[in-house]
């Protein structure tokens, strides 16, 4: 009896002091659980306007650029407050490279050029079509956040950016996507 | 029995021995990193902090003084909007603090705090932070913590490249962020290029007394003066100025001013400019500024409007200023402790420029310019270029010195801090801020002497990271370790309005100097009442004053009768306590202003204008003592042209 | 000149550091009063130990009742020439009188002393006793009479939330060592004459 009572009580007592260290332990650092690499883009918001992240993962065409963007870590600069416009290649753009360059691109030790490549796509400002065209009319050039200047053409109803053709515009919370049909390398 | 009881007593020995083992290393495989996180920055109830943080409150017009590691909050020091919690801009007293050449204005927008230094160390003595809208600087005093000075910037818009101190706290400068017709015409706006201009100003800080004074404005090309820094030690001197918009575009700055490749950093000699104008090289221009400040024995400001500002002509003057260019519309502009590197932020930049204040001199020497812009000298880009450092981030606002040859930069677009090594360029380590970081602070961080222990990273943007409180949500501040290899994220806590820029420095620079009481024998206020015997109230034509004293827990007088309807009743309130944190409160029903929060041996006073006739009620406002509530009084109100008298009293007895 | 003698002269002279020191000093303490509050009691005046602690003081005890310490007493203008007097008695006592007067010197000053105590005894019984009437706090004891805060004579005593300490400051120590400097030099002047007696054998 007095053996029971005995194990009984050290057992309580060991539950006792080990459950509220684990308490301790799994609550300090939930604090610390948003920080991922993904920073404001895991900011749960199904109220606001979309931005440009957020549009981009609904579209059917742009599940290559948005993988590329998940494999480079890069969706909180998509989420930033901008504003900054995004020339997003659709699929058919990523398809349309030599075979096996997206494939290797989204190799972790590739990670670095990835970065490089999708963020020559991303400029600071609202380049809407009709911002385009009065660049285009007045000779500017877009900078890019990789410090690339951009050529804007127009071309009867068509505008060209470093070559790529605008296939449509879409309007988000923090800034434009011009869907283009190239994806833009860096020049030679 | 004996037997069971001796195992049963081994058995309960073992188990505790691995139960211990076994939490011990719980501890240290789960909780230890949080726990040691915790202490890092955990104040013991009683303990003080280690460091002063002077946070600016952007638009709150204020100044927030937090303790770091802690992060609490200690005082929000009203300066350049009204605050009715203290009656800043309420009392009769504090009211010429807010004027203006514009009149009286109850708000602004304030950005960078900077302390004061001697011999490029912060010295704790005053805190200086701009207004942007109404171009202003004040000056707040580190012994009381209150605004005790404000001069207007003439010929100036959008005050932003402000108000950052010298080596020997000189001057204090400000730069005009928007270039103007100076002086102000009624023109075409199209007409800008080439015609508006951008005035630099340097104020002279007495080094005794403090008492700032505008010394001479510099008129420079109509680009847009974003930041600076003083030159420290070697570049002691100069100071440095980041500009944008060197296309001088009047409309659609976001795509019009992000044009020109290069922008510039005006490197500007002000011992040169000491020499021009001890020279007589100024024209004296006529303006119109105003001149506060607050005179700590009679506890009352005065406002003088200045008439004139002597004006500094760069392309008439040579070696006054040189153009270092820079990449894509710097921010930053920050000089490291040794006076050698110059950190131009560009803010659509792909990597950050470094220029080389011995290769400037140099430069200048050998006379390699690129051209000139309105007769000002433009260095040669590589002439001057220390380094880059590349790739480090998107969209560079801002860099802070450890005093261990590491600076640390603030991303905004890419919401991270990286912490870079000066001279070789190479990035060290990068962590994310939550979200959108604009300035950072290391306390002394723009000093020959970092206090190189922690970086606070001010953001914009904080969405998910607290409770929430609707729409409108705090913004923040976070607090890093910096004193390891990589950076540690320790707290995370709200500031009010906008932390613009901050300045730190140890506590014991500040905390044992500070003022505890007013001396009641050393107040000079014109309508001081320093004890109960000389309480009083005067009837002059229309105005009645009121000469009161407070002390626990009673007015005296606490029964007033004899005002009239139309008059207006001034409330001069002598605290009369010489006891530490022992302020007391006052205001009347219907008063149309703030209450008096008076501290120890101080005057402050207030205006009631009664409409009604009745008895009104007055109370003390601080919970000051046990009979507080006991704090009380009335003033009864008689019609106009009553023959009620005038008449006081305490306790039914004339005083 | 005698040790003895010597002794004796400089023990009296030591009375006058009295009016160069305070004689005693009473200090409050209390949690909300990180730096407590002190009076320093002079022979000529009773004066703050920290700026403003006697107007705190006062402050305090308004409420409970409790009298301002007044800023002069009686006692003010007593002191000062007793303490001058028996100071220059004792140098003359050193300098001419015979060693037993000594002795006498230090009688008179221990019932100077006690008396002075007494007078002091009282002045506290009265000020922790005689309280207004009107006072807005009336605490009573465990036997419901009204409280009394009455300051130690000597040591520390718990009055509510304050804890009061009464202990003498440099002028007092200086007092009983110059008390104390009698009986020595009594002692030493009677070796003295032993010596010479032996030495004139």
């Amino acid at each position: 009896m007095i053996h029971k009572l005995i194990i009984f009580s050290v057992a309580a007592m060991m539950i006792f002091t080990c459950s509220t260290d684990e308490k301790a332990s799994t609550q300090e650092p939930s604090s610390f659980a948003n920080n991922t690499p993904k920073g404001q883009a895991s900011v749960v918001d199904n109220v606001s306007a979309k931005n440009i992240l957020q549009v981009a993962v609904g579209s059917k065409d742009h599940t290559t650029l948005v993988a590329a963007v998940q494999a480079a870590e890069i969706e909180h600069i998509l989420v930033n407050a901008g504003p900054i416009t995004v020339f997003a290649p659709n699929n058919a753009a990523f398809a349309a490279l030599p075979d096996g360059t997206v494939e290797n691109l989204l190799k972790p030790e590739n990670k670095a050029m990835l970065v490089d490549i999708l963020t020559r796509h991303a400029a600071p400002g609202t380049y809407d079509v009709k911002q385009l065209k009065k660049e285009a009319k007045k000779k500017r050039k877009v900078y890019t956040a990789t410090g690339d200047y951009f050529d804007v053409v127009v071309k009867g109803d068509d505008i060209y950016v470093a070559g790529a053709k605008i296939l449509a515009t879409i309007a988000t919370s923090n800034g434009i996507i011009n869907v283009v049909d190239k994806v833009i390398l860096p020049a030679k | 029995m004996k037997k069971i009881n001796k195992t049963a007593f081994l058995l309960l020995a073992i188990s505790l021995i691995v139960g211990l083992t076994s939490c011990v290393q719980d501890k240290s495989q789960k909780g230890a990193l949080a726990g040691s996180t915790a202490e890092k920055v955990f104040v013991a109830p009683g303990e003080y902090d280690d460091y002063y943080a002077f946070l600016s409150g952007g638009f709150s017009g204020q100044l927030a003084v937090h303790g770091l590691p802690s992060g609490r909050l200690f005082k929000v020091i009203p300066v350049f909007s009204v605050d009715g919690e203290k009656a800043y801009g309420f009392n009769e007293e504090t009211k010429p603090m807010l004027e203006t050449s514009y009149g009286s204005i109850p708000w602004d927008d304030s950005h960078h705090p900077d302390l004061s230094q001697t011999n490029g160390e912060i010295d704790g003595r005053w805190c200086f932070i701009n207004a942007n809208n109404t171009p202003r600087i004040a000056r707040i005093s580190l012994k009381t913590f209150e605004t005790v000075e404000i001069i207007e910037i003439p010929n100036s818009a959008g005050n932003h490249s402000s108000s950052f101190v010298t080596e020997n706290t000189e001057y204090v400068v400000a730069g005009t962020r928007f270039s103007i017709p100076v002086p102000q015409k009624d023109m075409s706006i199209d007409e800008y290029k080439g015609n508006f201009k951008g005035a630099l100003s340097f104020i002279k800080v007495d080094p005794d007394d403090g008492i700032m004074s505008i010394e001479f404005q510099i008129l420079m090309p109509g680009f847009n003066y974003d930041l600076s820094h003083p030159g420290r030690g070697k570049s002691h001197g100069w100071m440095f100025f980041s500009t944008y918009n060197t296309e001088e575009a009047n409309s659609l700055l976001e795509v019009n001013a992000s044009q020109n490749d290069k922008d510039f950093i005006a490197a500007i000699n002000w011992k040169k400019a000491e020499e021009y104008i001890k020279a007589g090289k100024f024209k004296t221009v006529p303006t119109k500024y105003a001149h506060n400040v607050y005179d700590e024995s009679t506890h009352s400001a005065t406002s003088t409007m200045e008439k004139t500002v002597r004006i500094l002509d760069p392309a008439a003057l040579p070696g006054l200023v040189y153009f270092m260019p820079t990449p894509k519309s710097p921010h930053g502009c920050d000089v490291d402790p040794t006076g050698e590197y110059i950190v131009g932020s560009g803010k659509l930049a792909a990597a950050l420029t470094v220029h080389s204040f011995s290769k400037m001199i140099k430069a200048i020497e050998e006379k390699n310019f690129d051209g000139e812009a309105y007769g000002i000298p433009i260095l040669s880009f590589d002439a001057t270029l220390a380094g880059t450092v590349q790739q480090p981030g998107l969209g560079p606002l801002h860099t802070e010195f450890d005093g261990k040859g590491n600076a640390y930069t603030t991303f905004f677009i890419s919401s991270e801090i990286v912490k870079w090594k000066l001279g070789t360029w190479e990035v060290l380590d990068r962590k994310p801020t939550y979200y959108s970081v604009g300035h950072l602070m290391i306390p002394g961080g723009n000093s020959r002497k970092p206090f190189g222990k922690y970086v606070l990273a001010m953001n914009k943007i904080t969405k998910d990271r607290y409770i929430s409180t609707g729409p409108e949500v705090c913004q923040s501040a976070q607090l890093y370790d910096i004193s390891g290899d990589k950076m540690e994220l320790l707290l995370d806590f709200p500031t009010i309005g906008e932390p613009h820029y901050a300045a730190g420095c140890p506590t014991e620079l500040i905390h044992p100097y500070t003022q505890k009481i007013y001396k009641l024998e050393d107040n000079k206020h014109p309508y001081v009442t320093k004890s109960e015997h000389e309480a009083k109230v005067v009837r002059d034509g229309n105005n009645v004053h009121i000469y009161m004293t407070m002390i626990r827990s009673h007015f005296a007088p606490d029964n007033i009768e004899g005002v009239q309807t139309g008059d207006r009743v001034y409330f001069h309130v002598t605290n009369l306590e010489q006891d530490y944190d022992v302020p007391h409160g006052i205001s009347i029903i219907g008063a149309k202003t703030s209450e008096l929060l008076i501290m120890p041996g101080q005057t402050e006073t207030f205006v009631w204008e009664p409409k009604n006739i009745g008895v009104w009620p007055f109370y003390c406002t601080d919970f000051c003592s046990a009979l507080h509530q006991e704090m009380q009084g009335y003033v009864r109100v008689s019609p106009k042209g009553s023959d009620v008298p005038l008449k006081w009293s305490l306790d039914g007895e004339d005083l | 000149m005698k040790k003895s003698k010597l002794i004796m002269m400089l023990g009296s002279l030591l009375l006058v550091s009295l009016f160069i020191f305070p004689l005693w000093n009473i200090t409050l303490e209390a949690p909300q009063y990180p730096e407590p509050l002190g009076m320093d009691i002079w022979i000529t005046k009773i004066a703050d130990h920290n700026p403003n602690d006697v107007k705190n003081i006062n402050l305090m005890n308004h409420y409970v009742g409790m009298r301002e310490i007044p800023e002069h007493m009686k006692e003010f203008d007593i002191f000062p020439p007793v303490v001058m007097a028996m100071a220059i008695l004792g140098l003359l006592i050193g300098w001419k009188a015979k060693p037993k007067f000594y002795l006498a010197w230090f009688v008179l000053m221990s019932v100077l002393g006690i008396a002075g105590m007494y007078d002091f005894y009282q002045w506290e019984y009265d000020y922790g006793h005689n309280l207004n009437p009107k006072a807005a706090i009336k605490f009573v004891d465990e036997v419901g009479k009204p409280m009394a805060y009455q300051p130690p004579l000597f040591g520390t005593k718990t009055i509510l939330n304050f804890t009061a300490h009464s202990y003498p400051m440099v002028g007092g120590y200086l007092l009983f060592l110059g008390m104390f400097s009698s009986i020595v030099a009594y002692y030493i002047s009677r070796k003295e004459d032993r010596d010479d007696a032996l030495g004139g054998s």
